[in-house]
């Protein structure tokens, strides 16, 4: 019985885990860029919910098909806000006016989807939410499986872009010396822009996935954000393996504290963990071994 | 102009006011007044909410202004100075005013404590943790029912005891005039001393620090030292606004002291202009009262917040304060250039 109930909660783990990954992974593309941080990104994540979700209920369309509208809503978003808030700010030099700005785009996206879409939660339904595979006491909804299967396909494949591509590898030198990158040839402001299209089409990505298992409000993301940053820190700034390994792990967390503790109490553990990081090996998780390479 | 510059050179605020005792007697003055112009209970109940707003910005304006540290949690000290304090008077029956120092206490340690975890990493990491720091202490007030009653709140409390001298009552705080003047006295009292103190060699200390902190080791500046001394400082003032706010609203529930409250709190410092005193006085004051001229928007109201917060980084980083004086410098032409 205590078996299955850890298994299944593994399983549920996962599922959070791998969307909270993805969210993460685009907080911490930006950060090895530009060593920035785009607060606005949770706004992403329910803009892009809200995109799968009108798409498929006005439109009419499939569940998978949506997700790819969310994706290019997100990337939209990603372009609009690196040209309207990074690009301008970067010349002032400021680390920490970015932030403060894209703070309040948070609170304006916000407070505009309130007005619009209400705040009674949305039933963000598709077909696979019902469909569920029963294996030795263990009961996997096929959402549950299209989350594990989507999310782990698109990391594999941005990690496969990181390290095999041309664009990878020169993203990769941006982030490690940006002016050495610029005299080889690389234009950093493009780079720059493509990734902020691609961490933010994740995040929208991740928020149609989101939706369905979890409520859909106009402040679904600030949830899921919240946590996304947490990963960033116990994983390691820029550190994109140390990100999925944290994601992993605090999914993780997070559903064993439900079974076995208090829901209520899975930010507080989260946020000890974030804080004893900080104060033990603030580099996070995996961050040595990259040192050692250098 | 590095934004710091402008901060600075906007931070020797004698332009504003032609003398500082002047400017004390006509902000005295202003307090004196105010309530007596406004003389229904809706306007003066806003009048206190907006001092109390402008203790909060001058809290956080000394952490983020003055050190460069982005604190994204005030809303914690807030909340912890509010159900301290309270908690104290209900709970043990402590006096009000013991129970105001232990609250203050309590957030102004919270705040160096918090400072402590990440004064040594770059300005996002301290950041995040103090959003979730704040985000934690919310949970905690929303969870720990058997203390805070959670989300039903505490009701009833009451507001600090009468001043009586001699048999005759002086001030009786369950008047809203007299609510006012307490809280706006203080923050008056609180202005005076952040603005001797940064105007003190440790105000110079802290810009030091702000501006190049390996630069200011070199000369012998402890510089975590400091900007824990000035997290603890503003964190304590905020406290000081949770006490007031709780005795003055009755009610506490763990809403009030939500991740939102931080931003708005960050809205009005950096709409203000950050790195000054009078600036997020003057930010607090407009960001109180324009949501309540707005109120007829409905939730559109709130996206001013967002929207006054990303387009005064954008375009006027210096807030209110550089307006003002590109203003002063447009009509005295041949007075100070740039």
């Amino acid at each position: 019985m205590t078996t299955t109930i850890v298994l299944q909660q593994a399983i549920n783990g996962v599922v959070f885990g791998s969307l909270y990954v993805l969210v993460a992974l685009g907080l911490t593309l930006i950060y090895g860029v530009l060593v920035q941080i785009n607060f606005a990104h949770a706004d992403f994540v329910t803009l892009g919910a809200f995109a799968a979700y009108f798409f498929m209920h006005l439109i009419g369309a499939g569940y998978i098909l949506s997700i790819g509208v969310a994706f290019l809503v997100g990337a939209a978003l990603g372009w609009l806000i690196n040209a309207s808030i990074f690009t301008p700010l970067r010349r002032k030099g400021n680390e920490l006016l970015p932030l403060i700005a894209t703070i309040g785009v948070s609170v304006m996206m916000q407070n505009l989807m309130l007005a619009w879409f209400g705040p009674i939660p949305y039933a963000f339904e598709t077909q696979y939410s019902s469909q569920v595979i029963r294996f030795a006491g263990i009961f996997v909804s096929w959402q549950n499986i299209i989350i594990i299967a989507v999310s782990s396909v698109t990391i594999a494949l941005l990690y496969a872009f990181m390290k095999f591509t041309f664009l990878g590898k020169a993203l990769r030198a941006v982030s490690q010396d940006r002016e050495t990158a610029g005299l080889m040839g690389i234009n950093p402001n493009y780079l720059i822009m493509l990734t902020f299209v691609i961490a933010s089409a994740l995040a929208g990505m991740a928020g149609a996935m989101l939706a369905p298992v979890l409520v859909l409000t106009p402040f679904a993301g600030t949830s899921v954000i919240v946590k996304a940053f947490a990963i960033v820190i116990i994983g390691g700034f820029g550190n994109v393996e140390g990100t999925i390994l944290a994601g992993l792990i605090v999914g993780l967390i997070e559903s064993y504290t439900t079974q076995f503790l208090d829901p209520g109490l899975i930010d507080i553990v989260v946020f000890a963990l974030l804080l004893l990081m900080l104060a033990i090996k603030p580099t996070g998780l995996i961050a040595e071994r990259r040192e050692e390479n250098v | 102009m590095s934004d710091s510059a402008i901060s600075q050179r906007l931070g020797s605020g004698k332009t504003m006011l032609r003398s500082r005792p002047m400017g004390y007697f006509l902000a005295a003055l202003c307090i004196i007044a105010l309530p007596l112009i406004f003389n229904d209970t809706y306007w003066r109940t806003n009048l206190t909410i907006c001092a109390i707003n402008v203790l909060l910005a001058l809290g956080l304006d000394f952490i983020l202004g003055y050190t460069g540290q982005l604190n994204l949690g005030h809303s914690a000290f807030y909340g912890l100075g509010a159900y301290v304090s309270t908690l104290l008077i209900i709970k043990l029956g402590i006096p009000f005013w013991a129970a105001f120092v232990a609250g203050v206490a309590f957030a102004g340690l919270a705040g160096m404590f918090l400072s402590l975890f990440a004064v040594r990493l770059r300005g996002h990491y301290l950041a995040i943790a103090s959003l979730g720091f704040a985000v934690i202490i919310y949970q905690i007030l929303l969870n720990w029912i058997s203390l805070t009653q959670g989300p039903l709140g505490i009701y009833g409390i009451s507001p600090p005891p009468a001043i009586v001298v001699g048999g005759t009552v002086i001030a009786d705080f369950r008047n809203l005039t007299a609510f006012f003047y307490l809280v706006s006295g203080f923050t008056l009292l609180v202005y005076l001393l952040l603005d001797q103190l940064v105007r003190s060699p440790v105000g110079e200390t802290l810009t030091a620090i702000r501006e190049d902190e390996v630069s200011a080791a070199s000369l012998g500046i402890n510089g975590a030292a400091w900007k824990v001394f000035a997290f603890g400082l503003g964190a304590a003032v905020a406290g000081a606004a949770g006490c007031f706010y709780a005795s003055f609203v009755g009610t506490l529930v763990p809403d009030a002291f939500y991740v939102n409250e931080a931003f708005t709190i960050l809205a009005m410092v950096i709409v203000g202009g950050m790195g000054t005193l009078i600036g997020p006085v003057f930010g607090a004051i407009l960001l109180t009262l324009l949501p309540e001229i707005l109120r007829g928007m409905g939730d559109l109201r709130l996206v001013v917040y967002g929207a006054a917060l990303t387009f005064v980084v954008l375009f006027m980083p210096g807030g209110l304060v550089q307006a003002a004086r590109m203003v002063q410098d447009k009509l005295r032409p041949g007075g100070r250039g740039s």
